[in-house]
């Protein structure tokens, strides 16, 4: 059975239309005209429990606007949700004691209060079982290395230090199901892969539910095997990551070093991308040419002394879907 | 929890525990701003010396109203400036913050009622000022000689001014809660400071406004806040009006908290609604 169920889900806020200038700010006093924008257009999806969704698209997509219903703080226009049976925005306060939430932009932690009297207040918010708790917390105190600024008032911790607290918050009275909004944002390498290291355990080990949006695409490769596309308020791909790279990663780039420079380059086949000096970017399609036949092609018209092969990553396959939409077997069907 | 049934479709049963925290971690904040609990004693001080020639001042070239010789407003005024470390905190600011830069989300994403997570937060600041009445009380009868009402009177007092400390929140709450809908409440807040100022009795007694005034003054709200428990204290009010007065500040915390409780559903509904 579903834990989440989401079904042509939509959300229209209004808001007032703004004029431009000081007339325009005076004349909005008395009369005001609404504008309309559709957050959310039609989204639908299912998860089952234990699963890793990473829920992407561009700014503006619709992403924060979903999580938010998902969350019940935000009633949808239309539509129908249910999260582990409860339908959240009629009954905010139960489904709030299933979900963990972790906003990069936002913190839920007390800013005055030292990270570990956060801690405690939210054990008693949840009701979390002192047993329960101090496991937790020693758990996460060891993986996040939480000990050292866990007597520190949270609006002094950096960045990294907040990101660790709120993960542990989020995850300290046992969710089943998360939802991170842009966890990694802002964050240095080293406290990006702690934070994956972390969304992953608790992924694997706890069977946590996880909706996981981002902007760094290294967090869903790394993350998810299933990921779903959101453009302009509708689900544009919901699949394997495999499978949108099967579809769309059709093109790869032969980077070759030529042993001198040679005035023209063509080889059929092969779309030159990029030339500086001896070195060349050939596209080509691995569908209709392998790498090894356009090596050869290559060679028997060129000296080279150096081959590599670039593979289509994920960042470009998604940019490129949001440029030219999604269309199923994309280009060219799938031999 | 993850303990809620299949269904899981129960509300959580209602726990006062958290909001307990929430008032002690209020406190504790507030102690961590050492340097202001002595600068409130101070200010209560200098006010308290100002006030006291003021009205020396005032009643040796007028006719001394009968109902309040001079000790008994000296006491007055001493008296308002103790309640007023407590009745003049903005407790709810909270609320206005949190809708100001949105963090109001996350409070809704957890389980816990909001507004009384918010009167929680405000009651544990106030119980902190608090504690400071005392202190303030000694250093301020070397300054002035306070009269002392039988315990009858006392205990009516105390009676009214809690009842006067929730007239104050829902004031508060209310002028905070605007924020819902404006995101700005400068003005308004300013407004209603002015007017609790003028008519609340804080600084002067209404007893001492020109007749129309006086009834307009005790048709407000703001008269349940200081005037009615002050009244109370220096005998301006005696014992057959009691019923009177608490009944009175009992209506208003009544009104104060309907219109409260209708704003709070319409912003609420406003933040679920629009998204904040």
């Amino acid at each position: 059975m579903a834990i989440i169920e989401a079904a042509g889900l939509r959300k229209v806020f209004r808001s007032v239309e703004r004029r431009p200038g000081i007339g325009g700010a005076l004349a909005a006093l008395f009369s005001r005209t609404y504008v309309e924008k559709v957050a959310v257009d039609d989204v639908s999806f299912a998860l089952q429990p234990g699963e890793l969704v990473g829920y992407i698209g561009p700014n503006g997509a619709g992403k924060s606007t979903t999580i938010k219903m998902l969350t019940g703080i935000l009633v949808p226009t239309s539509g129908t949700l249910r999260v582990a049976g409860i339908v959240p925005h009629e009954n905010r306060m139960a489904n709030a004691a299933n979900i963990g939430v972790v906003f990069g932009q936002r913190s839920q932690l007390y800013w005055d209060l030292p990270l570990r009297e956060s801690f405690e207040l939210l054990r008693s918010i949840y009701d979390v079982p002192r047993a329960r708790y101090l496991e937790n917390m020693q758990h996460f105190a060891e993986i996040l290395d939480l000990e050292r600024f866990l007597a520190t008032p949270v609006r002094q911790l950096s960045l990294g230090e907040r990101m660790r607290g709120d993960f542990a918050a989020a995850m300290l009275h046992d969710p089943k199901i998360v939802y991170l909004d842009e966890p990694t944002i802002g964050l240095d390498v080293v406290a990006k892969e702690s934070i994956r290291e972390f969304i992953s355990m608790v992924n694997r080990e706890r069977g946590t539910t996880v909706i996981l949006t981002t902007h760094d695409l290294a967090d869903v490769e790394r993350l998810s095997r299933r990921i779903v596309l959101i453009d302009e308020g509708t689900v544009i791909y919901d699949g394997s990551l495999e499978r949108l790279r099967e579809e769309y990663g059709t093109h790869r780039v032969l980077v070759v070093t030529l042993a001198e420079t040679y005035a023209d380059v063509t080889v059929p086949g092969a779309e030159v991308q990029s030339r500086e000096l001896n070195l060349v970017r050939l596209r080509f399609n691995r569908r209709e040419l392998t790498a090894e036949a356009l090596i050869r092609r290559v060679t028997e018209r060129y000296e080279i002394t150096d081959v590599s092969i670039i593979e289509p990553d994920i960042e470009s396959i998604v940019r490129r879907i949001y440029l030219e939409g999604y269309h199923e077997g994309a280009v060219g069907a799938p031999s | 929890m993850t303990a809620a049934g299949p269904a899981g479709a129960r509300r959580p049963a209602f726990r006062i525990e958290p909001y307990v925290q929430f008032a002690q971690k209020a406190m504790a904040r507030e102690a961590t701003y050492r340097f202001d609990v002595f600068t409130n004693v101070a200010s209560v001080l200098v006010r308290v010396y100002l006030l006291r020639m003021v009205w020396v001042a005032l009643y040796a070239r007028n006719a001394a109203p009968s109902e309040l010789p001079l000790h008994a407003i000296i006491t007055y005024s001493a008296v308002a400036l103790l309640m007023g470390l407590v009745m003049d905190i903005d407790q709810t600011r909270l609320l206005h913050d949190k809708l100001h830069d949105g963090s109001i989300a996350t409070d809704f994403m957890k389980p816990i009622i909001v507004p009384l997570y918010l009167f929680a937060d405000g009651g544990g600041e106030v119980l902190f000022h608090a504690a400071l009445i005392v202190p303030s009380l000694l250093l301020a009868l070397f300054i002035v000689h306070i009269d002392v009402p039988g315990p009858f009177v006392l205990a009516v007092f105390f009676l009214s001014c809690v009842l006067g400390y929730f007239v104050g929140f829902f004031v508060n709450f209310i002028v905070n809660m605007i924020a819902f809908w404006t995101l700005e409440i400068h003005a308004a807040r300013l407004i209603v400071t002015w007017i609790t100022d003028l008519f609340g009795g804080e600084i002067i007694p209404l007893v001492i406004f020109p007749p129309l005034l006086q009834t307009i003054a005790f048709a407000l709200p703001f008269a349940a806040m200081f005037s009615t428990p002050l009244l109370i204290y220096v005998g301006v009010v005696k014992p057959d009006r009691y019923l009177e007065v608490i009944g009175l500040q009992v209506l208003w915390l009544a009104v104060l908290a309907a219109v409260a409780a209708v704003m709070w559903r319409a912003g609420a509904r406003r933040v679920v609604v629009q998204g904040g």
